[in-house]
């Protein structure tokens, strides 16, 4: 049994962990060093990074300290919200309104003995590369595809091939209703996230000649009411999805609309949902992915057990489902792979067609792009003079901007990287 | 809001209506989970009463996961004291909980979690109240036990089998990376299963209010817009109606049939990027693909409950004699959905076109109603409109699980042996679990200084000669050997997880639960269901 140490007070308290700890398994590598070299290279020198203290990070947290990571930072730039509480453990109502990073640290600390939680309420991007470094593992538990992004590919970019040191595993989860996925990322070694784009399913985004002319469904209704009559009839003033207020005139206006056309359908959980675009969520599987993301953690930093190679997915709708693979690395992955991406253009297309299939491209999702090429600037989204400078390009012919087989560089300033096509005229 | 002077009527008016339709407080609380089972399921969450059986970390994860969805009532039973091991594997207990009772700790701050949830700690041990007050076991709506002693398991699960209105238990075991859960359960259906195939829209058997639209409609005579908005379902069931005439009324057969149906779709149009038409094209199977009562549904018809319906039976099967009458006439089809796809078209033709399926709908479940209350033996009370309606709705997703008794699997190895041809690991690891049950029956206390031989002699008995699987039997015993008594956090939380989920599949009566044992193995990372 281990000794007392001001990092581990309670010692008795790991007899569960210690158990795979003190004593390798069959598939466990045999340069496995069972007992203390594991348990304190855990307790006292590992240093993980959780992303998100939402209904994953909560549990990521939980699991975490248990397990006996003692050194862990947390990331959110959110507060907390009335709707987390049906999952988000660590929060009670007297939260509401608070930081979610700092109330979870809290109260990790607060239940589990001698672990430090340092929160950050702030933004991942307003980290840098010697912040990241600092850590051992990365796990993310997010909602948004943009910060997942961002943060895979900020660790690919930072792998240095002279320093090991500097290849972070990113373990990433997400959940959907009954549904999930965890999945390990070992930066430039396994696919990363932005390989995988094209496995995400396509926002339902409704053309706004049917939200404008046809309307059927009642989600048309709604669109219509926060897309062109909200801008309408507030002018500059920004549309609130959180305020009650602003859900209550919306409903009331899609509810109009949708009595005008005949439609039924239109109610405030769906004026909510639509214009938040709300994704069920559950405890119990935001616990199961968590548990699966530190379990991978757990295994990383203790070797005790091989990690997986490299993606689960989870359905639990109908039985429970669960597919284990391995997720291949794309060689035209913008991220890690780094090969030119060929691009078939029409004679016809316009600058500002070419932007509009990027956008819709569901391997490339890229929002707000600006262009160029070796010699000369497409278009560019920022700063004012230069986007004034450029627009005029929009209208003009890609094909008398730039030659067959050149390169144009595509940058967007949410992503941390860039994209580099090569133009072929059909 | 108070209302003041300088309010007109109308925004007085307007406030007001929006007050009485923006979310309570506690709509807004579950908003993320009643998009998924609605308010009847969350009803059904909040009448339930949840007994689980140790107050290990595994089962205080299990509870987290159904405290904070709002279950009714859930009562821990654990007559133990909690000691510092116990601090590490369970988030809800704390360094000051040492020395108290598990269940009392563990309860009070689970509780923490959701005001609207009641719990209880009970002290006392399963073998007294087995003896004593089984009845107070099966007062419950469920039970869950994690890593109990076999020998009360079997008392447990032998007292829940006896009556078919006891309460389904769910059995869980784990051991470091690996664990298992059963659910002895016996009878479950359900209506609304959330199935993800739409229900059939009918394109190749039209409804008549449908075929005469269809026919009423001169394509030839519309204007380009207009004629860019007709529904695929409309050109469907039009075009479908015209080679019928033409081929001595039948679909197109052969692949060269098909090919020139969608070749006469193409003449129809008159621009070339009509999207409707587009949407037709790619639908055209439709009307070659008949509509007929699927076989999950048709299966259920055999039911033995059917040929012996009485007056006491559920009210599921009444409804379900009715619909097995109502597809034995024409169409012999489901009765018709009313939800639409949304489609290409513009708001009138597709409103028009709603209300055509709403309607026909509307009359097809009045017929369905009619068969249910002509049907020869009558449930004792009534059944309401609203579970009528609910189960017509999502007939071509009705399902009926039987479920058997614990271990069931484990004396049938000819089961065993097929369940390893598939998932040779976790069939493995099933068989390891099975085993250190066999032992802790012949009162061995397993640890991991146990010989693995003596575990393997027990599966043997279970399963038979291993052959092509011994090097799993060996891979599972072995890594069951390394932890046999470790509630590892990650494992906890990851089953914690899946019993809640089922948990709450079995309570709500929406989605499918696990039939079988769902076997995890975390080192690997997968799951496998096994003896289903």
């Amino acid at each position: 049994m281990s000794v007392a140490s001001p990092l581990s007070p309670l010692p008795g308290r790991h007899y569960h962990v210690d158990q795979i700890l003190d004593r390798p398994g069959p598939r466990t590598d045999p340069a496995f060093v069972p007992g203390e070299t594991p348990k304190t290279f855990l307790r006292e020198q590992s240093k993980i990074l959780v992303i998100g203290a939402g209904g994953l990070g909560c549990e990521i947290l939980a699991n975490l300290a248990l397990s006996g990571f003692n050194d862990i930072h947390v990331i959110d730039m959110d507060t907390i919200d009335i709707s987390n509480l049906n999952r988000q453990f660590l929060f009670r109502p007297k939260d509401v309104g608070k930081p979610k990073a700092i109330v979870a640290a809290e109260f990790i600390m607060r239940r589990v003995p001698g672990v430090k939680v340092t929160p950050y309420f702030g933004k991942i991007q307003d980290k840098d590369e010697d912040y990241y470094l600092q850590f051992n593992i990365i796990i993310c538990g997010l909602d948004s595809v943009e910060a997942r992004r961002w943060i895979n590919a900020t660790l690919v970019n930072m792998v240095d091939p002279e320093n090991g040191e500097s290849m972070k595993p990113l373990i990433d989860g997400g959940t959907e209703g009954f549904k999930g996925q965890a999945r390990l990322i070992l930066p430039t070694i396994t696919s990363c996230y932005e390989c995988s784009l094209d496995m995400l399913n396509k926002p339902t985004a409704f053309p706004i000649c049917t939200i404008a002319n046809t309307p059927r469904l009642p989600e048309h209704c709604i669109e219509w009411a926060s897309v062109l009559e909200w801008p309408r009839v507030h002018g500059d003033k920004k549309m609130d999805t959180d305020d009650p207020e602003h859900i209550g005139w919306l409903y009331k206006i899609a509810s109009a609309r949708a009595k005008e056309f005949n439609i039924e359908g239109v109610t405030w959980a769906l004026t909510q949902g639509v214009v938040k675009n709300i994704i069920p969520a559950i405890a119990s599987t935001n616990a199961i992915i968590a548990a699966s993301c530190c379990s991978e953690a757990l295994k990383i930093v203790t070797t005790c057990a091989p990690y997986i190679n490299n993606y689960m997915m989870f359905i639990g709708t109908e039985s429970v489902y669960t597919y284990t693979f391995e997720h291949e690395k794309r060689p035209e992955c913008p991220v890690c792979g780094g090969e030119t991406i060929d691009i078939s253009v029409g004679k016809e297309w316009t600058v500002e067609r070419l932007i509009e299939v990027l956008v819709e491209r569901q391997d490339i999702q890229i929002k707000k792009p600006s262009l160029s090429t070796s010699t000369k600037q497409l278009y560019l989204q920022a700063p004012k003079q230069l986007e004034q400078a450029t627009r005029p390009n929009l209208g003009k012919l890609l094909s008398e901007l730039v030659e067959e087989g050149d390169q144009i560089t595509v940058t967007a300033s949410s992503l941390p990287f860039n994209l580099s096509l090569r133009v072929t005229y059909v | 809001m108070s209302q003041t002077e300088s309010q007109d009527i109308e925004t007085a008016t307007t406030s007001l209506q929006t007050t009485s339709v923006a979310p309570d407080n506690k709509t807004r609380r579950y908003d993320r989970q009643l998009r998924l089972w609605a308010s009847s399921g969350q009803a059904a969450l909040e009448s339930s009463k949840i007994l689980v059986i140790s107050g290990s970390g595994t089962s205080a994860s299990v509870l987290k996961n159904l405290v904070l969805p709002g279950i009714g009532h859930f009562t821990i039973l654990d007559p133990h004291k909690v000691t510092e091991a116990d601090i590490g594997s369970n988030f809800f207990l704390e360094t000051e909980s040492v020395g108290k009772y598990k269940a009392e700790e563990e309860v009070r701050l689970l509780k923490e979690l959701n005001d609207g949830v009641e719990g209880v700690a009970n002290t006392s041990d399963l073998a007294t109240i087995l003896k004593n007050d089984p009845t107070y076991l099966t007062s419950f709506t469920l039970l869950i036990a994690h890593n109990l002693h076999p020998e009360l398991l079997e008392q447990l699960s032998s007292l829940l089998r006896s009556d078919p209105f006891h309460p389904p238990l769910i059995v869980v075991r784990s051991a470091g990376f690996l664990a298992e859960f059963f659910i002895q359960f016996h009878e479950h259906t359900i209506i609304d299963s959330h199935s993800e195939t739409p229900p059939s829209l009918r394109i190749d058997k039209p409804f008549p209010a449908l075929l005469d639209h269809a026919l009423s409609l001169d394509l030839s005579k519309l204007d380009p817009t207009d004629h860019g908005h007709i529904p695929y379902i409309v050109i469907l069931v039009k075009a479908a109606h015209e080679w019928k005439a033409s081929h001595d009324g039948r679909v197109p057969k052969t692949t060269e049939e098909r090919k020139e149906f969608k070749k006469y779709l193409q003449s129809l149009r008159v621009k070339a990027d009509e999207e409707n038409f587009e949407e037709a094209e790619a639908q055209a199977y439709r009307v070659w693909a008949v509509t007929n009562v699927p076989s999950e549904i048709s299966s259920l018809f055999n039911d033995p409950i059917l040929a012996n319906l009485t007056p006491t039976s559920p009210p599921f099967f009444h409804l379900l004699a009715a619909l097995k009458t109502y597809t034995e006439k024409e169409p012999h089809t489901l009765p018709l959905s009313a939800t639409l796809p949304d489609i290409k078209s513009d708001t009138t033709n597709y409103i028009h076109l709603q209300n055509l399926y709403k309607r026909r709908a509307e009359e097809e479940k009045e017929e369905f109603t009619k068969i249910l209350v002509a049907n020869p033996v009558q449930p004792q009370t009534p059944i309401d409109k609203g579970l009528i309606d609910e189960f017509v709705r999502n007939s071509h997703g009705l399902k009926v699980l039987r479920g058997e008794k614990w271990r069931a699997v484990d004396q049938d190895s000819a089961r065993l042996k097929e369940a390893s041809q598939s998932y040779p690991s976790h069939t493995a690891i099933h068989l390891a679990f099975s085993a250190m049950a066999a032992l802790e029956l012949k009162g061995v206390q397993v640890d991991h200084t146990t010989p693995a031989e003596d575990l393997k002699s027990e599966a043997a008995k279970i399963y038979g000669p291993f052959e092509e699987i011994e090097e799993e039997i060996d891979n599972a015993i072995a890594e069951l050997l390394r932890a046999p008594n470790a509630d590892l956090p990650t494992t906890a939380a990851f089953l914690g997880g899946l019993v809640a989920q089922e948990a709450i599949k079995i309570i709500t009566k929406q989605y499918v639960p696990v039939k079988g044992y769902c076997v995890i193995d975390l080192i690997s990372s997968t799951t496998s269901v096994i003896g289903a």
